[in-house]
């Protein structure tokens, strides 16, 4: 995530407009009608006690805004940079990831436990192994799309790594508030994401020098 | 200014990403949280395809074989309190009778400490295959013999002397005995692993050590809902993690084996607890990267009363020794191994010494491919060989489809 803020903060090579126009940028929120539920464990019967309580769901609030279709130049952009994805008291932390092609992402094992990272998603398929605490995995994405990440051993372990093959997304807070930088001036498709649902593409003129406001609603 | 606008990759991805995981939308893929997530459900089905098991190695009762199998189990969880929660399983088999397979209080008495007290319907304390029965935790098509090849013995009969026991050898899948019910029904494994046990558990301890203890109404061999012999067991299981990726355990238990009406008929009033079923296991499970290794053992020693000649002078003891093994091929294709072997102790009857129930071993290995993370197709070749019956070996084919949420 923070290796996605510090990539938008950037003018991307090629995306500044080939005359003077000055970048804009879009902002808004989004807001979810039906508050995701929590991540549950499964009631496994077969267990001698009770699992872990795994009931935050603050990561769940926060959503990705993107634009659908960029400007010429933005494909051409490529940044090998690394982001991590954290196994933290039977979680993934963050829940959501979203980044760019050519990103490693790495996984460290925080627990005390086995953890066993794996993804049969289309766009990049993966099994770590399962490796103890201190330990880390990277894997590099190549390939955008979307990336289920699961664990082999908890199920209730899950977490989304949206791969974009250009800059132009933004991450949510937890009130669901985004901001898209750095955008040339233009009229663009924007679409929202939260847990596998979303928008209608919204069209959106980006002014020059300015900022577009957008709201979307989820669920 | 103009800019051509490119369609970015990601929407196709999105698109082809929501086509394939379609079937995934359809059906639940994750338990379904009701009540803000006080209650969830989650169900478990398991198709499994299998050649006619001639020689009744892989049955779990009369009428059911593990290879030819259709099982629907749902289970629920419903949190009463952050101390109280209930939890229940039903399942259905062949599609026939919907059987409450679990049903029982979670009791937490300090939210902070983690010890729990279960009363009801609970999971086995003995042992450790036998929380891993779902197949999706099952390595391969097969049951380790120990939780499911059918001795001769039943808690409800009683052989009359060596020679009748002996008659029975092999023949676990419909066994019958003079002395109490002598109706022919199906005996019992060492460790049953398809029929819980109902009492009061007790679990304390988390990762690194743990302990439970058990007092239920019937026995390892032959689990019950309701008491059949005014005698409880109790079964204890201790479990650490020295290291990451290793766990050992070892267990013990021991209650009266036989009905009430069985030893009754057998020697009269007074003896109902004589007849015990005493068993002692160990366990131990590593795994690192891509592999997955476990062995497990089972001792198990039944009292039978001793009536006529040839006398059963002793009690007749077996060991089940199991070693299976799992290594990842590639992401959601993985290979799978088991060895087992179930062993008898020896009688004396009219003939001579022999085994007093005929030894069986069984090969199994076979893959499992995941089409998507909850959905995954096993396929195995076991060859079972038993030193005695009508069928002494056997080659079987399964595959098998496997389906939770």
């Amino acid at each position: 995530m923070f290796a996605c803020s510090a990539f938008l903060a950037r003018d991307p090579i090629g995306v500044r407009g080939v005359d003077a126009a000055r970048n804009g940028a879009i902002r808004g929120r989004v807001d979810l009608r039906k508050t995701p539920a929590p991540i549950e464990p499964r009631p496994n019967v077969a267990d001698l006690g009770a699992a872990a309580a795994t009931l935050d769901i603050s990561d769940r609030l926060r959503s990705v805004v993107y634009l659908e279709s960029a400007p010429r130049g933005a494909f051409e952009f490529v940044e090998t940079t690394h982001a991590v994805m954290d196994q933290r008291g039977e979680r993934f932390v963050p829940h959501i990831l979203a980044i760019t092609t050519g990103t490693t992402v790495d996984f460290p094992n925080s627990d005390h436990i086995y953890h066993n990272v794996f993804s049969l998603s289309k766009t990049k398929r993966f099994d770590l192994g399962r490796y103890a605490a201190g330990h880390s995995q990277p894997v590099r994405f190549d390939r955008p799309g979307i990336v289920r990440v699961f664990c082999d051993i908890h199920s209730h372990m899950n977490a989304f790594i949206l791969v974009f093959s250009h800059p132009f997304f933004s991450l949510t807070d937890n009130e669901g508030r985004y901001r898209i930088d750095n955008i040339p001036p233009g009229s663009y498709n924007v679409i929202a994401w939260n847990e596998g649902v979303q928008s209608e593409p919204r069209a959106v003129t980006v002014p020059d020098g300015g900022v577009a406001e957008e709201d979307f609603a989820l669920r | 200014m103009t800019y051509v606008l490119r369609r970015a990759a990601l929407l196709a991805a999105v698109t082809l990403g929501s086509a394939v995981s379609a079937f995934a939308q359809v059906l639940p893929a994750e338990p379904i949280a009701l009540a803000g997530g006080r209650v969830t459900v989650a169900g478990d089905v398991t198709a499994s395809f299998g050649p006619d098991d001639t020689g009744f190695f892989n049955y779990t009762d009369y009428e059911h074989s593990a290879l030819r199998l259709f099982r629907v189990d749902l289970t629920t969880s419903v949190t009463l309190s952050p101390h109280f929660a209930v939890l229940g399983e039903l399942r259905d088999e062949n599609i026939e009778t919907l059987r409450a397979y679990a049903l029982y209080l979670r009791v937490r008495p300090w939210i902070d400490r983690p010890v729990d007290i279960q009363v009801g319907r609970v999971p086995p304390t003995f042992g450790a295959f036998a929380r891993r029965v779902y197949a999706a935790d099952n390595l391969l098509i097969g049951y380790p013999l120990a939780y499911q090849y059918l001795t001769s013995l039943r808690p409800d009969a009683v052989p009359w002397n060596a020679d009748e026991l002996l008659r029975m050898r092999a023949r676990g899948w419909l066994s019958g005995f003079s002395i109490g019910d002598q109706t022919l029904e199906n005996g019992v494994a060492l460790a049953t692993a398809f029929r819980w046990d109902t009492g009061v558990q007790v679990h304390a301890g988390a990762n690194a050590l743990e302990g439970t203890i058990s007092v239920t109404t019937g026995t390892l061999s032959n689990p019950r809902v309701t008491d059949d012999n005014s005698a409880p067991q109790i079964a204890a299981r201790v479990s650490a993690r020295p290291v990451a990726g290793l766990v050992l355990g070892a267990s013990a238990s021991q209650g009266p084996f036989l009905s009430s009406v069985a030893s009754r008929g057998a020697v009269g009033d007074g003896h109902d607890r004589s007849f015990t079923q005493t068993a002692w296991g160990g366990d131990v499970e590593y795994s690192r990267g891509y592999y997955l290794i476990r062995a497990e053992t089972i001792w198990s020693q039944w009292k039978l009363p001793a009536l006529g000649t040839p006398v059963i002078d002793r009690p007749l003891t077996a060991l089940s020794t199991y070693v299976e093994g799992r290594y990842k091929l590639r992401p959601g294709l993985y290979v799978a191994g088991r060895i087992d072997h179930l062993g008898f102790s020896d009688i004396v009857g009219s003939s001579g010494t022999e085994s007093w129930e005929a030894p069986v071993s069984r090969v199994e290995i076979g893959a499992g491919y995941s089409i998507q993370r909850n959905l995954i197709v096993k396929a195995s070749v076991q060859r079972n060989t038993r030193d005695g019956g009508r069928v002494t070996n056997a080659t079987l084919v399964a595959a098998q489809l496997v389906y939770w949420f």
